[in-house]
């Protein structure tokens, strides 16, 4: 298991590598320019700016200056926020991002296990019927849409309350978070639970199963102990892309929402061509999101006892 | 002696898409304390489902137990899980299947799947089911049975999981074990080996074995009794000499014909049954194996023949035995008419 964990790092400093050198080169060809704002105003400001930021070297040179840095854990600092370091920029914002993104996928892991069960052992009946057509509306319909519906049904709601039930925009509390985080996993809950009825069919099915109950283990016992445990385990071995979706997706309800994530400013910085910021918020969720891959295959290893001795 | 189970007019029958299969067809047997009672026949004569239904383990739907009884020690237990508070399966009856390669759970340690058995009937705590695990799987033959307790199913061989299987049926001490092709799917050596040790354990606690299978060499190792099944009906039924060597009916004649002996000396000529199985959706009105029969009667068609007595423990389902019938077959053995 160790060694596994090991390797699995190992691969992932690859790929982190990897990403980082694509989005610098990435980053050059495209056009468009960091310095193009109304602030260079002359050559020779802008000949200082450029010098300032090693936008006069080779490109090579460039590339190397920028992963030394990166090996240091050092991002730069942002071309269009004046002296302000990229790293603070993620301590500050990713906080915010990551606990949307979290309560959003701990929100569709567990509905959809919760749910993929239950229209598995009610397999054509009213829950089973009721909740697939929703499935498919949470499959087909994208995260910006009931980003838009959730608030505008949540606003309406206070109206007709005559008090605000939960904040309709910001962050800061709980209350703050529920809603985006909701909306934010809806479409993967829906993934999920689809995935995890199938499962979950197989699994009764299967022999083991039928063994158990020839053992006399009651119902609920071979729910827990057969049937569950063996059907969430391709739910977690997509839990890791999943991942991927609701971070992305987490930049547009961070906006309809008006939370301080650093989606946002990703989003700024793609408009302004801030190359630093660009660079570091890419280069950083991409090793989160290797990371969150890398800890749900070691999760997947503790349940699943034929991955944890390969 | 008499009987543990009792097993009287079983009807089973499945609603599927094409119809209603009716899988079992009046079928009953006797199971002596002890003895090893075997059940053959060819694929989809319901085997499985006459077994299954004693197990509760018939999926319903789309099954039906449509009628009949099965008693065990006098008590009722078709359709029921617990007789008086005790339960059935696991405890009164225990059940082995056929591949033991998905029929453990591949996530629990095999330790835990024997100790759960214990753990659900007998209340133990899980450190002492699992401590009686240990030694359930030495009295199997597992060697270091205390580690590969601790093992999962992938980490076993398959004889190796189908002893565990065997040692998680025996843990509470059935007064029947229930094995399902319990060696079809392993290699030669290997069935040889789960059939001894089968045959030992019940030496040792003297239980009661239904044992389906397809190959008649098992059935001539293992069987005291022979329940011959064909298109959901036994259609020959005695102890294990009387159905071998004095077989009544065409169709064991038939697949005797079929099996390749392990004897060197016989000269064989082996010779497949011609022609299928009739529709369990809409079984013939008469004798089920007219259509293959190669003594086929007049009054076979449209007239299911009942059971003919040879002795009290030998009866055979064909119309041959009539005392009106006019043929005598060769090979078919007839009651000499002592009446
Ligand atoms: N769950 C089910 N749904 C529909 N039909 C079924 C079901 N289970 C069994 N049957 C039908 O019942 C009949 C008897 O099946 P059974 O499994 O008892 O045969 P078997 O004698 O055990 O055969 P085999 O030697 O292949 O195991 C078959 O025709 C089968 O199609
Ligand atoms: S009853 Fe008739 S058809 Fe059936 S086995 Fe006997 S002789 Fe053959
Ligand atoms: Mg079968």
């Amino acid at each position: 298991m160790g060694r596994y964990a090991l390797k699995r790092l190992v691969q992932g400093a690859i790929t982190v590598w990897f990403i980082a050198t694509a989005t610098f080169f990435a980053m050059h060809m495209v056009p468009g320019d960091p310095l193009a704002s109304d602030k260079a105003v002359s050559e020779k400001i802008r000949a200082n700016l450029e010098a300032k930021y090693g936008l006069d070297k080779p490109l090579l040179t460039q590339y190397g200056i920028y992963m030394g840095n990166l090996a240091r854990g050092d991002f730069g600092i942002s071309f269009t926020q004046e002296n302000r370091r990229v790293n603070d920029i993620i301590r500050e914002h990713f906080p915010v991002s990551a606990t949307l993104g979290i309560l959003a996928v701990v929100f569709a892991a567990l509905g959809g296990i919760l749910w993929g069960a239950l229209t598995a052992l009610n397999r054509n009946r009213m829950p089973d019927i009721v909740i697939m057509l929703l499935v498919i509306l949470g499959i087909s319909v994208p995260s910006f849409v009931f980003a838009a519906l959730g608030q505008l049904t949540l606003v309406n709601i206070n109206n007709l309350l005559g008090f605000s039930l939960l904040p309709v925009a910001g962050w800061g509390t709980v209350a703050h978070m529920l809603i985006p985080s909701l909306v934010l996993g809806l479409g993967t809950m829906a993934y999920l639970t689809r995935l995890m009825r199938s499962s979950m069919l197989e699994i009764m099915n299967s022999d083991f199963v039928r063994t158990a109950r020839s053992k006399g283990v009651p119902a609920p016992r071979i729910f827990t102990h057969h049937q569950l445990r063996n059907a969430i385990l391709p739910v977690i071995t997509v839990l890791g892309p999943s991942i991927a979706v609701i971070t992305t997706g987490g930049f547009v309800v961070e906006i309809v929402f008006a939370i301080p994530g650093l989606g946002r400013y990703f989003v700024q910085a793609v408009q302004q061509s801030d190359y630093t910021v660009i660079m570091g918020t890419t280069v950083f969720y991409g090793a989160f999101l290797v990371l969150m891959v890398i800890i749900v295959d070691l999760v997947y290893g503790l349940i699943d006892p034929r991955v944890r001795l390969e | 002696m008499s009987a543990l189970l009792t097993v009287e007019d079983l009807r089973v029958e499945f609603d599927t898409y094409g119809g209603v299969v009716q899988a079992v067809r009046g079928v009953s047997f006797n199971v002596e304390a002890g003895r090893t009672l075997a059940i053959v026949g060819e694929s989809g004569c319901g085997k499985s489902v006459t077994v299954q239904s004693m197990m509760g383990l018939i999926p319903m739907p789309p099954g039906r137990i449509t009628s009949g009884s099965a008693k065990l020690d006098g008590a009722e237990i078709l359709g029921r899980t617990r007789i008086d508070g005790t339960s059935i399966r696991g405890a009164q009856i225990g059940m082995i299947f056929q591949d033991p390669m998905t029929s453990l759970n591949p996530t629990m340690t095999i330790g835990a799947q024997i100790a759960e058995t214990l753990q659900v009937h007998r209340g133990h705590s899980r450190q002492q089911a699992l401590a009686r695990a240990v030694e359930l799987l030495a009295m199997t033959r597992i060697p270091e049975a205390e580690k590969r307790a601790a093992q999962y199913p992938f980490e076993f061989s398959g004889g190796m999981l189908q002893r565990s299987m065997i040692a998680m049926a025996i843990a509470c001490e059935p007064a029947i074990l229930i094995a399902d092709e319990p060696s079809t799917a392993l290699d030669v050596t290997i069935q040889a080996q789960i059939l001894d040790l089968l045959r030992d354990l019940q030496r040792e606690n003297g239980m009661s074995i239904i044992l389906i299978t397809h190959d008649l060499g098992v059935v001539a190792r293992m069987a005291d009794q022979v329940a011959v099944m064909y298109a959901g009906q036994i259609v020959e039924n005695g102890a294990v000499d009387e159905v071998f060597y004095e077989s009544a009916h065409p169709y064991t004649l038939g697949l005797n014909d079929a099996m390749p002996t392990n004897n060197p000396d016989a000269e064989q000529v082996l010779t497949p049954i011609d022609g299928s199985p009739p529709d369990l959706f809409d079984p013939p009105k008469g004798c089920a194996y007219g259509a293959r029969c190669p003594h086929t009667m007049r009054i076979c068609g449209p007239n299911n023949p009942g059971a003919f007595d040879l002795s009290p423990s030998h009866y055979a389902r064909c119309w041959l035995h009539h005392p009106d019938a006019e043929r005598r077959v060769d090979g078919i053995t007839y009651r000499e008419a002592a009446s």
